[in-house]
């Protein structure tokens, strides 16, 4: 309801326009909109242009590769996502998690993966944030969540990201230098007011799943409600079951740290999975998430999701697999 | 006096609503959709302080910014409202202090939102901090600095009420248990944000708000009191209402405010809050901590109850009085009791103000009194059901210690028939792990018969016109939010008339037309607009009863009519199609309009002997029985209700399929506060001030839901019918509870069970193992 802030707006018709219009100092791509537009409705961001992707073609496609595995255009909307009989269980599985079904037909897949971080100093009205002297992440020098912190902890709650990077994608990313292509897990970095390792004018174009033979995943979430939830915490998880063990585990979670992040598991690599591994597994996860107080929901309830959710989604592919 | 049996068709027949069309086809005008051409924008600025002394603000700035129209603050507003006469305490804009984050402070009006928003950024606002409070019993230690300089303990209202002797029946007890309960403060959520839109003709002194309320008159009162106007001079629409819930049952400071700017500005002004602006303005269920003490014989009859409550209410009075009076005034009217003692107390905090919310101040007494019930029945090895039927009303007419009157009561039908539907005999006890059935039982008045404002008016008029063309126009004040009572007042005339729907029309809630009516709350409207609709129907049934017996050369007296043709009784001629009786019914007269009345008895006004009884005092109670499945996740601590069986005593269903609609939202919205709704500060900061933190329960969450109407038939209501909206809401509550106990083992004493709570009592029940 409260008005946008004053920003050119641009539809460019090609990638390379697209380009050139995010070159410009301040501006921002826009595709779906539901992460950007409540927020700069809040006061939350002044983009000098608004470089909206909507018209790019040749982003929009879920194809098989010709190795098997799958690239996926960034524009593809997490309805067609959550629909695709390519896309693996646990991308799916995230994509139908998202939101409410409005949400998911505009939202699109590179939007949901560069979403902006999340704390409830942060996602406020300027009135708001105003009165509680903003914070680190925005126009402030205060975090909330961590007194005399000198960096942000606002949380990372996209559903999607963890999904693939359990499934080791790539992302592929165009800008003024040229076109490169990373690791997913590479997109991020642990700092909630500078989460993603985009530079400027960079634009994400798709993302690339290598194939999955052999490979089961899973994603779940930690919510209150059936619909409309950020995960107050979410895990992946994708296993290759051989002979009777852990011949391949990739665990990943989001909702807990100012990135999505990989858990270290080689230990398990190997192993059978039973209650001394599970604790394992928790161990870890419990040693890599850092869950702070910036939901409404307590700490220790999302911590204790983030554990339990990581052993359950385990196990259940482990007999899965069977 | 007998319930009239409708013989017409128009009553008792799923209807839809008549303005659902619009509705759903997005044709309807809500405030914010009216044509609003040359309005200025209004935006209120709010503090930004919990509790502070105003030092100093200075508006200069914001004045002379370009395209400022009208800058206004406390000075401009000496006149404080409240809801209630003997408690107003709140100021459209705040003087002297301010008393939450988000009291109002300062507004403007500027030609557009971008000017007001520069504008708003330049008023300067110097504060001096005051020591704030946001936990009752800190509110009320010795030594506070007080919200309101005459109640210096933050008390607003002690309530100390007995009726029979608690001691006597304690004693008299073979068990008696005490319990305390915490019950989250829980806000309405109309979906609607708040919004007026107000005119003000400078040459006529006049003033026309639209405003998002549901009862017009308050607005109407206040906005004339604060702006130190003539009521005369001011009319009061309520176009299409996206809900209420309670929340719109007093005027909100944003729709004075707005008409004070557009006075000030002497044009048009529009003001349209935010989901966070309307979570501010709350009004919601307060916080409350209940201690409960029950005492029973050991078959299960209770011999007496010791309620103890504490309520946070927020900054201002509102409605709080009558809010902790209702938290005793409702322990009366379900079962038979013998002594009741009520010790309550309402505190001022530094958080936005609470308020009227459906099933007003009774819903946490009656879960905190049900669950011990269930608790209590147990240890004596009773059924839930078997421990109710001990305690039920023996038979009507039945007074209760606080003089309300129970002319109907369809509890015990309500408990049979939730009891067979739900399988309860054959389930209960052998449910699969992590699943249980709970029941709850409630009950609400239909409306109150003591208005809040006393003027000797009757308690409804309703004005119904017929002219030439045959059309009949009701007149109402009563203000549809959503529950139908438009399409309520279209069938009850259309049944004594015996004319279809679509012959009439229904103007509502515009004080230029329409009678003034007290409004949508306590619901009231059915019962008392209905009775006032069916006496104006009566009264234009035998005009035209006359009108055909001289065509028909009858006596009025024969005279019938249904299908809309008026017909002499037991005769084969099939009579006058109702065009030809309304010709005849115009011959010197012309247009007809008459007034129906409805007045409570004052037998039904509680008894003046009787400390408190005119809160809680009523025509009729609504009762529901209801029987919840539930099923909790170990892991998760989801508590996922799966089933849920509802019986509810609503008189007489005069639209069964409206009336099905009000019991599933009200089901729901118990549930949505027995499972995941709750308001979060931080300091005093609102958290929740959105609809991803604040959590009501979403289509995927909702449960299957059987509705199962029963009609005791009132002998007072309109054709025998209740209230049908409030009465079950408070029964989801510890009905889920139960349910969980019998899935976990666990008994719960704090709501909501979101999953982090349940996942707590889980890992408790762990740990003591």
């Amino acid at each position: 309801m409260n008005l946008l802030p004053q920003f050119d707006f641009k539809r460019p018709q090609s990638l390379h326009e697209a380009l050139a219009a995010l070159t410009k100092e301040g501006a921002m791509a826009i595709a779906g909109g539901t992460d950007l537009l409540p927020n700069l409705r809040r006061g939350i961001g002044l983009p000098s242009q608004l470089v909206d992707l909507s018209a790019l073609a040749g982003l929009s496609a879920v194809e098989r590769q010709p190795d098997g595995g799958l690239r996926i255009g960034a524009l593809v909307s997490l309805e067609t996502l959550a629909e695709s009989p390519l896309a693996p269980d646990a991308v799916k599985q995230a994509a139908l998690g998202v939101a409410g079904p409005t949400h998911r037909a505009q939202a699109t897949l590179g939007g949901n993966l560069c979403q902006d971080t999340r704390c409830v100093f942060y996602n406020q009205s300027d009135w708001w944030r105003e009165g509680n002297g903003y914070c680190l992440k925005y126009r402030g020098d205060k975090c909330h969540v961590v007194a005399k912190s000198d960096r942000c902890y606002a949380t990372y709650h996209g559903d999607i990201a963890p999904a693939l990077m359990v499934l080791d994608a790539k992302v592929e990313i165009m800008g003024p230098k040229g076109t490169r292509s990373l690791a997913l897990a590479g997109l991020f970095q642990e700092q909630g007011a500078k989460h993603l390792t985009l530079e400027a004018g960079e634009l994400l174009t798709h993302i690339v799943i290598p194939p999955q033979a052999g490979w089961l995943s899973a994603y779940e979430k930690a919510r209150v409600r059936e619909a409309i939830e950020f995960p107050l915490a979410g895990v992946a998880v994708a296993l290759k079951k051989e002979g009777g063990k852990i011949a391949g585990l990739r665990v990943a979670i989001t909702g807990t740290n100012s990135a999505p992040l990989m858990v270290p598991v080689d230990e398990l690599i190997g192993q059978v999975w039973n209650a001394s591994a599970a604790e394992t597994l928790a161990k870890s996860v419990r040693k890599i998430s850092n869950v702070l107080k910036s939901t409404v929901s307590s700490v220790k309830y999302r911590r204790r999701m983030a554990l339990a959710l990581a052993r359950k989604l385990t196990e259940a592919l482990w007999i899965k697999a069977a | 006096m007998n319930a009239l049996t409708p013989n017409n068709g128009k009553i008792g027949a799923r209807t839809p609503l008549i303005d659902g069309v619009e509705k759903v086809t997005g044709k309807a005008k809500y405030t914010a959709d009216l044509p609003h051409v040359g309005a200025l924008v209004g935006r209120i600025l709010r503090s930004t302080k919990a509790h502070a002394r105003i030092l100093s603000i200075d508006v200069s700035k914001a004045a002379a910014l370009p395209g400022v129209v009208a800058v206004i603050t406390g000075e401009d507003t000496p006149v404080p409202f409240g809801v209630l006469p003997i408690a107003e305490n709140e100021y459209p804009l705040a003087r002297e202090k301010v008393r939450y984050r988000g009291d109002p402070v300062a507004a403007l009006a500027a030609i557009d939102e971008k000017t007001a928003e520069a504008a708003l950024k330049l008023i300067r606002i110097d504060y001096e901090d005051l020591p704030a409070y946001y936990d009752p019993r800190k509110a009320m230690a010795a030594g506070v600095v007080p919200l309101h300089d005459d109640k210096p303990n933050n008390v607003l209202r002690e309530v100390h009420n007995e009726f029979g002797n608690s001691e006597e029946g304690f004693a008299k007890a073979d068990l008696i248990r005490t319990k305390t309960y915490k019950f989250a403060e829980v806000n309405h959520v109309h979906i609607e944000p708040n919004a007026s839109l107000a005119e003000y003709d400078p040459e006529r002194g006049y003033l026309t708000l639209h405003t998002t309320t549901q009862v017009p008159y308050y607005v109407h009162l206040k906005v004339a009191q604060c702006l130190q106007m003539d009521t005369a001079r001011i009319r009061v629409v309520k176009p299409f209402l996206g809900g209420g819930f309670g929340a719109r049952t007093e005027a909100l400071s944003f729709e004075i405010i707005t008409s004070l700017l557009a006075v000030k500005a002497k044009g048009k002004v529009r003001t349209l809050q935010s989901r966070e602006d309307t979570f501010i303005s709350h009004r919601g269920r307060p916080a409350a901590e209940i201690t409960l003490k029950l005492g029973m014989t050991k078959d299960g009859k209770i011999t007496a109850c010791h309620e103890e409550v504490i309520q946070p209410g927020g900054a201002y009075a509102g409605y709080g009085i009558i809010t902790i009076l209702y938290t005793g005034a409702l322990l009366h009217g379900i079962y038979d009791l013998p002594a009741i003692k009520h010790d309550a107390w309402r505190v001022y905090t530094n958080t936005p103000p609470c308020g009227a919310m459906r099933g007003h101040g009774t819903v946490d007494a009656r879960a905190a009194f049900e669950d011990l019930m269930t608790i209590m029945g147990e240890e004596l090895g009773l059924d839930p059901f078997q421990v109710r039927r001990g305690n039920l009303i023996q038979s009507v007419p039945y007074t209760t210690m606080l003089a309300q009157k129970v002319m109907s009561y369809g509890l015990p039908e309500c408990l049979d028939k939730v009891m067979k539907a739900s399988g309860w005999a054959q389930r209960r006890g052998h449910m699969p792990k992590g699943r249980g059935l709970g029941l709850g039982c409630a009950h609400f008045v239909s409306g109150t018969s003591t208005p809040k404002h006393w003027t000797g008016e009757p308690h409804a008029i309703v004005n119904l016109k017929l002219d030439f063309d045959g059309g009949l126009t009701i007149f109402t004040g009563a203000a549809d939010i959503g529950q139908g009572s438009s399409t309520m007042a279209a069938q009850v005339v259309a049944e004594v008339l015996g004319v279809e729907i679509k012959r009439i029309n229904v103007i509502a809630a515009d004080s230029a037309l329409t009678p003034k009516d007290n409004g949508s709350y306590s619901s009231r409207v059915t019962f008392m607009v209905g009775n006032a609709s069916l006496h104006a129907a009566q009264q234009l049934r035998q005009l035209l009863a006359e009108a055909a017996a001289r065509k028909l050369e009858a006596n009025p007296s024969d005279i019938v009519n249904h299908d809309e043709h008026f017909m002499v009784a037991g005769s084969q001629d099939k009579g006058l199609p109702f065009a030809d009786v309304v010709k005849e019914a115009m011959v010197n007269s012309g247009a007809i309009t008459v007034k129906g009345t409805y007045n409570c008895p004052k037998e039904f006004m509680g008894d003046k002997a009787i400390r408190g009884s005119a809160i809680g005092a009523t025509m009729g109670f609504c009762y529901s029985a209801q029987v919840v499945e539930a099923e909790v996740d170990e892991i998760t601590g989801k508590v996922k209700p799966i089933k849920v069986w509802v019986a509810v005593d609503v008189g007489k269903a005069l639209n069964p399929l409206a009336v099905e609609g009000q019991i599933q939202g009200g089901v729901w919205m118990g549930m949505g506060q027995a499972l995941s709704e709750e308001t979060r500060f931080d300091d005093g900061r609102m958290l929740h001030g959105n609809l991803i933190d604040y959590r009501v329960p979403t289509m995927q969450d909702s449960p299957d839901m059987e509705v199962i109407i029963v009609e005791s038939i009132d002998p007072n209501g309109p054709f025998g019918a209740k209230e049908a909206s409030e009465g079950m809401l408070a029964g989801f509550l510890p009905a889920v509870m139960d349910a969980v106990y019998e899935a976990t083992g666990i008994r719960t004493d704090q709501l909501p069970l979101s999953p982090e709570r349940m996942a707590d009592y889980l890992d408790a029940k762990e740990a003591a193992q």
